[in-house]
C-alpha cells in the first residue's frame, strides 16, 4: 500500500530536492484517482523509475501527461504518455532534506 | 529530525530511487561550479587555520563554528567531484580523449585530491585540487574551441583560476 522512494534530479525543484525522500501510496485506482498537479512515481521504459507532476490526463485516465516544475526539466512530449499501469503511486507525504546554508 | 530517521533506514534497506530527470542530455555542461566549489574548500581551510589562531580556542562557539566550516568544505569538495564526474560521464566523448590524453589520469587525480580536501586540512591539497580543477576547465574549453583565459578570483581566497574568453 505505502512506499518509501528516494528522490534524484532537479527537474521537480524547488519542490523537490535530491535526497528529498517521498511516501507514496500504491493501487491509486482502487482508492481514488489523480488530477493535475498530483505528484507521481511511475516506471518509463527507457529511463526506469521517475517521479513527475501530473500535467493533464483524459477522462478514462489511460493517458497520462506529466512534467516537471524545474526550467530546464525535459517536457512531457519527450517523456511521452505514462499508461495508467506504469504509475507505481501518488506521493502522500514529502520528507525533505534539510537545506542547509552557509 | 525524521529526515535522519528515514536516511537511517534507508541505509539499511535501500529504497528504490526516482529519477526527477530523464537523463536526456540538456547539453549545458560548464566546469565553473566545479571550480568555485573546489575553491570554497581552500577558502574553508583558511577561516578553519585562522579559527584556530584564534583566542576563542576550546570555548563552545569555536566547536561550533569549526564544525560548520568542516560540513560545508566535506560536501563542497564532494560536489565539486559530483560536477566533474558529470562532465566526465556525459560530456567529454573518445574523440577528446584522442585530443587530450591526460585527461583521463588527470580526472583521476582531481577525485584524490578531491578526496585528500575532506580528510585533512592541508591547504596545499585544497590549492591543488582548485589546480588541478582549473586543467580540467581550460581542456573542457579547448573541446568547443573557446580561449581561455586566467585571472585572480574577485573573492577570498583569491587563488588564479581559468576562465572563458567569450
Amino acid at each position: 500500500m505505502l512506499k518509501i522512494i528516494k528522490v534524484t534530479g532537479e527537474s521537480l525543484s524547488p519542490l523537490f530536492f535530491p535526497g528529498d525522500y517521498v511516501l507514496i501510496r500504491k493501487y491509486i485506482f482502487l482508492f481514488g484517482s489523480i488530477s493535475e498537479g498530483d505528484i507521481v512515481v511511475f516506471t518509463h521504459p527507457s529511463y526506469g523509475l521517475m517521479i513527475k507532476e501530473v500535467h493533464w490526463a483524459n477522462s478514462d485516465l489511460q493517458q497520462i501527461h506529466v512534467t516537471g516544475s524545474h526550467p530546464l526539466s525535459v517536457d512531457s512530449s519527450k517523456i511521452g504518455p505514462i499508461a495508467s499501469a506504469d504509475i507505481l503511486g501518488k506521493v502522500i507525504w514529502h520528507i525533505k532534506k534539510p537545506r542547509h546554508s552557509t | 529530525m525524521f529526515y535522519k530517521f528515514v536516511q537511517s533506514v534507508d541505509k539499511y534497506l535501500s529504497f528504490f530511487e526516482a529519477k526527477a530527470h530523464c537523463d536526456v542530455p540538456c547539453g549545458i555542461y560548464d566546469p565553473s561550479p566545479a571550480q568555485i566549489n573546489a575553491l570554497t574548500v581552500v577558502r574553508m581551510m583558511d577561516l578553519m587555520i585562522s579559527l584556530e589562531q584564534g583566542e576563542e580556542k576550546g570555548r563552545l562557539e569555536y566547536h561550533n563554528t569549526l564544525s560548520r566550516y568542516i560540513t560545508v568544505k566535506e560536501e563542497h569538495a564532494e560536489k565539486a567531484k559530483h560536477e566533474i564526474r558529470v562532465i566526465w560521464g556525459d560530456y567529454i566523448k573518445d574523440t577528446h580523449l584522442e585530443k587530450f590524453p591526460e585527461l583521463t589520469g588527470l580526472v583521476h587525480k582531481i577525485m584524490q585530491l578531491g578526496s585528500k580536501s575532506r580528510q585533512t586540512c592541508n591547504r596545499d591539497d585544497g590549492v591543488a585540487f582548485v589546480d588541478a580543477i582549473n586543467q580540467f576547465a581550460e581542456i573542457f574549453w579547448a573541446t568547443k574551441n573557446i580561449k581561455t583565459k586566467k585571472a585572480k578570483a574577485p573573492y577570498a581566497p583569491g587563488l588564479e583560476m581559468v576562465y572563458p574568453d567569450l
